[in-house]
């Protein structure tokens, strides 16, 4: 029995790669199992290189699984490319056409005319996947029955005929493998825990997370790796009264958002790094003119164009920073698929309280993955709102009084009593354009409070997650979807008697001084694994905690292998051993 | 409701910014006294606006006001009309402004039909910025950034928004306040996009373009038999090479972005039974199941 199972297909886009792992998914979360997923995508529209990678697990898991213990190649271009990631007792099915490299010899390996079923036994080639979902059904005893159920849900909207053809494709890849290919390897599909889980993406659980949050109004523009986002919403969001409207461009998106939350809506747009580039100008008026927003960015590689369908964590700079002026905002970066949901939400209740610009921050791994969530982490509603002014007839209203938080008290338009401006301008707290040196030196220390108090609201606690041990010297600092393999990574460590221990904040701007501080305090050394060139989170740290980091950064446009992580860890290890350090919190 | 029936109950007593002889001060009053005409309530009004002379317009007004940046006032305002329909929302902003940065919003708006109304200050000019040339600027070739001439040809305000869509158009000018306020008051009165190209001098930077008495010589109003739902015939008006044609060239009702946005939720609510917020919710989750 095997309580952990890693299986990738591989393919070409359009042979139906992506519907066999979603479906092993489907079935997988009905058992209660926990499942992460990565898949590629080609940058052609249609045709190309596609996989799709899903590890199962009776435990919970934060990562996809480095190498794989079941590989499922459909064409010959797809085993010479993936072959390297199966592991050294790992198991290939494959397409009989294919040529086997010699390194394959005395290796299972389970070969199927997958092509020629579905041409000539069944007459439909589209159906090879339903074929090879057959074949897989019986070599990992998976429960035939649910899979059955499932393409009936799936195909039975298409009529009767569609229907027969997969539940025949299916049958006859079962049946192949029944006759023909006696059971070699020790793989079997994991047992779940009863408890049935919810299966997502990233993306999917941003939007639910925003809907969950009370957001009805979302503006956006077409973009890769975050039109699912709208796309999700644009289905769904009308159903709660809410809107979705495509926007001409991302500055129109963003100035819509605005525009709606000044008049007292829950508003969003979601981007990558193109659209958050356009919108960056936008975001130095939200700041300046109090108005809350939440704003996702699903990263992709960059600059410009760069690698659309390729992942990247390298927004930091501009999510923290893009704006000109001394903007306020709050920069939030999600681990898992249910952190997305959670900090997506909370995204909101930060908006709103602070009346200022909430940056989100997933890349194309996190937003494209599939992954379990438990149906109780996907239940909230609003925690916090904006504050609204008493209005008094006998003084006239101050929108941007210069408050004790930072935070003054609003007048949604429509309010009898409660006219006022807003601006883009330097003001008073009337909110006439003021550009006198006093007031603008008043209004941005009354901006930056807010960030304070955001560092010691409740509502921003607990938004760090750690792990490994936590008496180690060598400590590790990393962001978004790195967290899982750093998690991974931590417990390799652990088992070759090196202990590490991590701390991931979700919250990067105003960063978690008090939780930091304490890490820093107790570990020598740090290392920060991120998905960029010039390690924009450890620059960050450098610059704020005036420590020494060591940056561990990749740029290849999937995440980072655990085994990267452990190598850097074991070099530092090493360093340990030669010379001893001052702790970097008595250092500092 | 605060319901004010005169034109100085308009004024926030905020002083204008304006050089003395521009012609927006002939437009504030316009404004004020279509307002007052109206007796709309100042809490139920939203004055929005991008950046230059004109869009410093919101701070003048009793009003809900926004401020924005360049060039953005259409989207912003398309924003607070969705997120409360109850709203009279009116976007202001120059000839820079809209046609220049913010160029790629008004066929949107427009097609999109907004249920605002915009008012587009024409002075062939970029006043806040002491003059240079706007993408309207034609007889007034040598500005600070043209000190050779101009490299291109100008737009004409009223033939774009009517190419684009936009359900109203009109034309006024600053000095014929009576026949502004009138036009103002019909494009409020209009369910859907209403465009205004207002003609207005600029006393400081280019007296040319929009000169006084030139216009005066050269207006004429528009014909009373216009059909205003003849597109063509509003295009060959406001595209007249010896006349400037002011009045109503364009007044095409159809339904507005705010009845898609009810469409659209009448159709998803069929699909889900259970309107209500929490069954919605739980019906949301149920897919992932």
């Amino acid at each position: 029995m095997h309580p952990d199972l890693t299986l990738r297909i591989a393919g070409e886009s359009g042979e139906g790669v992506i519907t066999i792992g979603e479906t092993l998914c489907q079935i997988a979360a009905r058992e209660g199992l926990h499942i992460v997923t990565f898949r590629t995508f080609p940058a052609e529209i249609k045709g190309g290189a596609c996989m799709i990678q899903v590890r199962l697990s009776e435990k919970n898991i934060s990562y996809h699984g480095e190498r794989v213990d079941f590989l499922v190649c459909l064409n010959q271009e797809a085993l010479g490319e993936n072959l390297p990631d199966l592991k050294d007792h790992g198991v290939l099915l494959c397409e009989a056409e294919c040529d086997l490299p010699e390194e394959l010899l005395g290796r299972t390996v389970y070969k199927v005319p997958f092509d020629r079923i579905a041409t000539r036994e069944i007459g439909s080639r589209i159906s090879k996947n339903i074929v090879v979902l057959g074949t897989l059904s019986h070599i990992l005893s998976l429960p035939k029955r649910q899979i059955e159920g499932f393409i009936t849900e799936k195909f039975a909207r298409k009529g009767k005929a569609v229907l027969d053809h997969n539940l025949d494709a299916l049958q006859r890849g079962f049946d192949f493998a029944e006759r023909n290919l006696g059971k070699k390897d020790p793989y079997k599909f994991p047992k779940g825990n009863e408890q049935k889980m919810l299966l997502m993406t990233g993306n999917q659980a941003i939007a639910l997370g925003a809907t969950a949050s009370g957001m009805r109004y979302f503006f956006g523009y077409p973009i890769t790796p975050a039109s699912e986002i709208m796309e999700w919403l644009a289905v769904h969001l009308p159903k709660l009264g809410g809107i979705v409207l495509q926007t001409e461009d991302e500055i129109s998106a963003i100035c819509s958002v605005a525009g709606a939350s000044w008049a007292g809506g829950r508003s969003m747009t979601s981007t990558s790094g193109p659209g958050l580039s356009l919108m960056s100008e936008t975001i130095g008026l939200l700041s300046m003119a109090e108005i809350p927003a939440v704003i996702v960015d699903s990263q992709r590689g960059g600059p410009s164009t760069g690698m659309p369908t390729k992942t990247e964590q390298s927004d930091l700079f501009l999510a923290l920073y893009g704006s000109h002026g001394d903007t306020t905002r709050v920069v939030m970066a999600p681990t898992s698929v249910p952190d997305c949901f959670r900090v997506t939400a909370l995204a909101f209740d930060l908006a709103e309280k602070y009346q200022l610009p909430v940056i989100v921050l997933v890349d194309q791994a996190l937003s494209a993955r599939l992954e379990t969530v438990e149906p109780r982490l996907v239940k909230r509603t609003p925690s916090a709102s904006r504050l609204t002014a008493k209005l008094r007839e006998d003084a006239p209203f101050t929108r941007y009084q210069l408050s004790e938080s930072g935070v003054s008290p609003a007048a949604l338009p429509g309010t009898v009593g409660g006219e006022h401006m807003v601006t883009g301008m330097e003001h008073d707290e009337k909110g006439n354009f003021a550009c006198d040196e006093e007031m603008h030196t008043a209004m941005t220390v009354k901006r930056f409070r807010k960030l304070s108090a955001i560092e010691g609201d409740p509502l921003t606690h607990e938004l760090c997650s750690y792990f490994g041990d936590k008496e180690a010297e060598i400590g590790i600092i990393s962001w978004g979807s790195s967290a899982g393999p750093v998690e991974e990574a931590v417990s390799i460590a652990k088992n070759l008697g090196i202990p590490v221990q991590a701390i991931i904040p979700k919250i990067l701007n105003p960063l978690p001084h008090q939780e930091l501080k304490a890490f820093l305090g107790k570990v020598k050394r740090v290392i920060v694994p991120e998905l960029n060139f010039v390690g924009q989170l450890a620059s960050l740290l450098r610059s704020t905690y005036r420590i020494p980091t060591i940056s561990l950064t990749k740029v290849k446009g999937v995440p980072l292998e655990p085994t990267e992580i452990v190598k850097k860890i074991v070099e530092t290890a090493e360093t340990l051993n030669v010379r001893s350090m001052k702790h970097y919190g008595r250092a500092g | 409701m605060e319901e004010q029936d005169r034109p100085c109950e308009y004024l926030s007593g905020v002083g204008p910014v304006w050089c003395p002889g521009c012609g927006y001060y002939g437009i504030l009053s316009a404004l004020a006294e279509a307002f007052a005409d109206l007796r709309l309530p100042t809490n139920e009004l939203a004055l929005i606006s991008g950046i230059g002379c004109s869009s410093r317009l919101p701070y003048f007004v009793k009003a809900y006001g926004f401020h924005s940046i360049h060039g953005r006032g259409l989207p912003i305002a398309q924003g607070v009309k969705t997120a409360n329909p109850e709203l009279t929302v009116v976007a202001v902003g120059g000839d820079g402004d809209g046609l220049a940065i913010g160029g790629g919003h008004l066929p949107h708006i427009a097609r999109n039909n907004v249920d605002i109304t915009y008012l587009l200050f024409n002075n062939a000019i970029y006043g806040m910025t002491k003059g240079q040339f706007s993408p309207t600027t034609v007889l007034f070739p040598i500005t600070k950034t043209s000190p050779f001439g101009l490299t291109g040809e100008s737009v004409n305000p009223s033939a774009l928004a009517i190419v684009y869509g936009a359900s109203f158009v009109a034309r006024g000018f600053s000095v014929k306040k009576e026949h502004l306020k009138d036009l103002i008051i019909q494009g409020m009165q209009h369910r859907g996009f209403s465009f205004i190209e207002i003609l207005a001098s600029c006393s400081s930077f280019n007296t040319t373009d929009m000169n006084v008495a030139r216009i005066i010589k050269n207006l004429q109003m528009v014909p009373e038999d216009h059909n205003p739902e003849d597109e063509i015939e509003a295009l060959r008006l406001a595209t007249d090479k010896e006349k400037i044609n002011l009045g109503v060239l364009v007044r095409n009702p159809r339904p507005t972005l705010g009845d898609k946005f009810q469409e659209m939720q009448k159709k998803a609510k069929a699909r889900a039974p259970e309107a209500k917020a929490q069954a919605a919710m739980e019906d949301l989750l149920a897919q992932f199941a």
